[in-house]
């Protein structure tokens, strides 16, 4: 599963790719293509990596790394030149420029690197031959031509040129006859170095991605993660970048949150307007971005790696399909359940299940879908407002609606008694007083009924 | 360079005499566009005349064209289009299929991320002289990147853009400071008619701007109808366009400008006209190329007192004119001149019969 697959997932992970200053368009094509991380080691790895490239951008100073960006910015896609170069290929003037202005960059990135120490972080190969190839005269541009230097019968053939326009023609055709064996000559040498070209050119998109990465964990204030392999997870203080920078334009604050789950399925429940989706869409971008080796919007981050991540949240887009929303969220589901029999580790977020349906049957597709999953090999955090049986499931609740304000910390609480909060909400949101009124009389009768 | 006896050498060491229609006129700005009125104006013989002449010495020079220009034989017509003959050192941007097809030997300096449908835009700089076929950018952003990298990358003092009028481009000629009009038989071949259509374009392109608040708030909405209230809060109108049926002017009493981002429309420009809350509004464009409106209705407007600005203009230098017409009718040269001439204000030259060559 590539990152461009998940990257629509309703988690926000759109927003992060959206907001990394990614200096080329190259970059952001190769990042889109990487696969996701299911390795611990290659996880581990990864953020090494981005460490050095933190460290890099808290000691460089501001030019420098304002130089460095530039200069990526000149990083252009350039597979389909390297391709015809491993096919042995006749480059013309236009491809060899590009390798040219590939090799010159790779050069200068590399030596901007190697100032600080950087240059043995992600590998770029010296390519100081192929622009000796294309740079006969030494100027050091990044320009190209078919310069005179190449051949001595081209040179005198362009000075005639220059004297009898007349005869041009005729000349200019001799002319690219002896540039095209010089192409060829240029391409065969070339030839030797494509493998050390395309190199270069991934590991500068590397370099574009990891800078970024690093620049958008210092801008969000994100942290580095540690690796568990007992199968927990925990997060401290986590944050959801969107929907902070969605509140702080209504001039309010995001209010962090802890959680910690393993094995043993978390059941999350909790007033209207607790957050509970927020949590769990957090939670499914924490992960993505773990697995992709981004920086994690929490103060603290100890996550455990996973083979597939499931993010069930009921307005799904399948609904748009043509299935009603209760139809493709059976579906969305019945997908998780299939998964956790085949031994993979998963990671299951599931939004409210059944919402859409009768309370009754509702919270018994609730509860037996706690059953099912129990004992599988999984994490499992789920939300729910039915009163439901939580049998092996641990309890979260939102702490709730207190004193005129919402507070969205989570508790544990003994068993999943949801709370009643819902009418006092819905009168603090100056919702129609008779409405209200009439339910709450309707409750209490219902109550003394029993 | 300029001499004591006000003769100019180019680097082939010809001379051209001073008085030369217009060369002086360019060269006070960074930027020019030529533009043709219809196909067969005349714009490339422009073009080439321009080119010719310009010193280089001392001047570093790009051109570029937009949209898909430089076909050998014109499509439409099927007349014969010269290629542009580049002189040495000169820099241009083309297609990379017409790239591919030069005739001169270049230097590339540049390949750029956005492609056209003859491939993607590549600058190079002339080693020695030839003729290339030209088809530069052909969105309005990328032109103005274009000219931007021109400028600030590679120093160039004046950049020229072979502006084709196509409504086809979303590129303008009018981004350019300076521009040139080409018309011609092929515009229309009654001398009268062709006087008051030329004179009614040249109205338009010597609109004023609009004043610095305005520019800043406008200039980034590409499309749209929108108006700024007295306090200067910006507002959107629901119509899309002026074309639009269906346009109420509410709530914009006590508003002063109004701004459309697409085409302006006879009918639209009719409404404005006979709306008597809209009396003090100044109606702003993005630039004359985007007035779609017959010249009855625009002297209506401007007599009821209506005002009409753009947020982008360009310094119109001259105006050369091409007798004749793609069909083989000749207009007399002289009195064509000089109708035009006194119709617009302006110098009017016909470059190919008055021979203005240098070598």
């Amino acid at each position: 599963m590539q990152l461009k697959n998940v990257i629509e997932s309703p988690c926000g992970l759109r927003f992060m790719l959206d907001q990394l200053e990614l200096q080329s368009g190259f970059a952001r094509r190769w990042l889109l293509d990487l696969p996701m991380m299911t390795r611990g080691e290659e996880i581990a790895a990864a953020y090494d990596e981005l460490h050095r490239f933190t460290s890099f951008v808290e000691q460089v100073d501001k030019t420098r790394l304002d130089t460095l960006l530039f200069r990526l910015q000149g990083l252009k896609d350039i597979r389909t030149t390297i391709k015809n170069l491993h096919n042995k290929a006749v480059l013309d003037d236009i491809e060899l420029f590009e390798v040219k202005h590939l090799a010159i960059l790779a050069t200068d990135v590399n030596t901007l690197l190697a100032r600080h120490d950087m240059a043995d972080v992600v590998e770029i190969p010296a390519l100081d031959e192929v622009i000796t190839i294309l740079d006969p005269d030494g100027m050091k541009m990044a320009t190209f031509y078919i310069y005179d230097s190449y051949c001595a019968q081209l040179k005198d053939l362009r000075a005639q040129i220059r004297q009898h326009p007349d005869h041009q023609d005729d000349l200019m055709l001799q002319a690219s006859e002896l540039e095209e064996t010089v192409r060829q000559d240029l391409s065969r040498q070339l030839h030797l170095f494509a493998a050390a070209i395309e190199q270069a050119l991934l590991a500068l998109a590397r370099i574009d991605v990891d800078l970024a990465k690093a620049l958008q964990m210092r801008q969000m204030g994100m942290t580095f993660p540690t690796l568990t392999d007992d199968g927990t997870t925990r997060l401290e203080a986590m944050f959801h970048p969107q929907v902070q920078q969605a509140l702080s334009t209504r001039g309010r604050e995001f209010q962090p949150v802890d959680i910690a789950f393993g094995h043993r399925p978390t059941l999350i429940t909790g007033a209207n307007m607790g957050g509970k989706t927020v949590v769990l869409k957090t939670l499914t971008l924490c992960q993505y971005l773990f697995q992709f080796g981004f920086g994690i919007p929490a103060a603290k981050a100890q996550i455990a790696v996973k083979d597939e991540i499931y993010f069930c949240i009921g307005d799904d887009q399948s609904v748009e399909k043509g299935l009603s929303s209760f139809a493709a969220e059976m579906q969305n589901i019945d997908a998780v359940i299939k998964a956790s029999r085949e031994n993979k580790k998963l990671l299951a977020l599931i939004d409210e299940p059944a919402r859409t349906t009768n309370p009754t049957e509702g919270a018994a597709l609730v509860t037996a879908l706690l059953q099912v999953l129990a004992d599988k090999d999984m994490s499992l955090v789920m939300t729910t407002h039915y009163d439901i049986e939580s049998g092996k499931a641990r309890c979260l609740r939102v702490k709730g609606f207190e004193n005129g304000s919402m507070d969205y910390r989570l508790v544990e609480v003994q068993d999943g008694e949801v709370p009643h909060e819902a009418l006092n909400i819905a009168q603090s949101l100056g919702i129609d007083s008779e409405w209200i009124t009439t339910a709450r009389k309707l409750l209490e009768s219902a109550v003394q009924h029993v | 360079m300029k001499t004591s006896s006000g003769v100019f050498t180019d680097t082939s060491g010809n001379h051209c005499v001073q008085g030369v229609p217009f060369i002086n006129d360019i060269l006070r700005y960074d930027s020019l566009s030529i533009v043709g009125l219809e196909k067969n104006t005349g714009k490339t013989e422009c073009l080439k005349y321009v080119l010719d002449r310009l010193p280089l010495q001392d001047k570093r020079i790009a051109v570029t064209s937009i949209g898909i220009d430089g076909e050998t034989v014109d499509q439409v017509t099927r007349t014969q289009k010269p290629e542009i003959v580049l002189r040495e050192g000169m820099y241009f941007g083309t297609s990379e299929t017409h790239y591919r097809q030069r005739r001169l030997v270049s230097e590339l300096i540049d390949v750029s991320d956005e492609s056209t449908s003859l491939g993607r835009v590549v600058t190079a700089k002339a080693i020695t002289g030839g003729k290339i076929l030209l088809s530069g950018p052909s969105s309005a952003s990328s032109l103005r990147r274009w000219m931007g990298e021109m400028q600030h990358r590679f120093d160039i003092d004046l950049v020229i853009i072979d502006g084709a009028l196509s409504r086809m481009s979303s590129a303008s000629p009018a981004v350019s400071q300076s521009m040139i009009l080409a018309t011609g038989a092929a515009y229309s071949v009654n001398i009268n008619t062709l006087v008051s259509k030329t004179a009614h374009v040249v109205d338009l392109i010597n609109l004023d701007m609009t004043s610095s608040p305005n520019l800043q708030t406008l200039s980034p909405l590409e499309k749209g109808l929108w108006f700024i209230d007295k306090d200067g809060a910006l507002h959107s109108l629901d119509a899309m366009t002026s074309l639009s049926k269906d346009i109420h002017f509410e709530g914009m009493d006590g508003c002063e400008t109004l701004y459309v981002a697409g085409a302006l429309v006879d009918g639209f420009l009719e409404k404005v006209r006979k709306n008597k809350s809209l009396k003090q509004v100044e109606l702003v464009v993005r630039d004359f190329t985007k007035i779609f409106v017959t010249p009855q209705q625009f002297r209506l407007f401007l007599k009821a007192g209506g005002r009409i600005r753009v947020l982008q203009k360009s310094k119109l230098i001259a105006v050369t004119v091409n007798p004749t017409s793609p069909s083989g009718y000749v207009l007399d040269s002289d009195i064509l001149c000089g109708k035009l001439s006194e119709a617009i204000g302006l110098p009017v030259y016909d470059l190919l019969k008055n021979n203005h060559q240098c070598n």
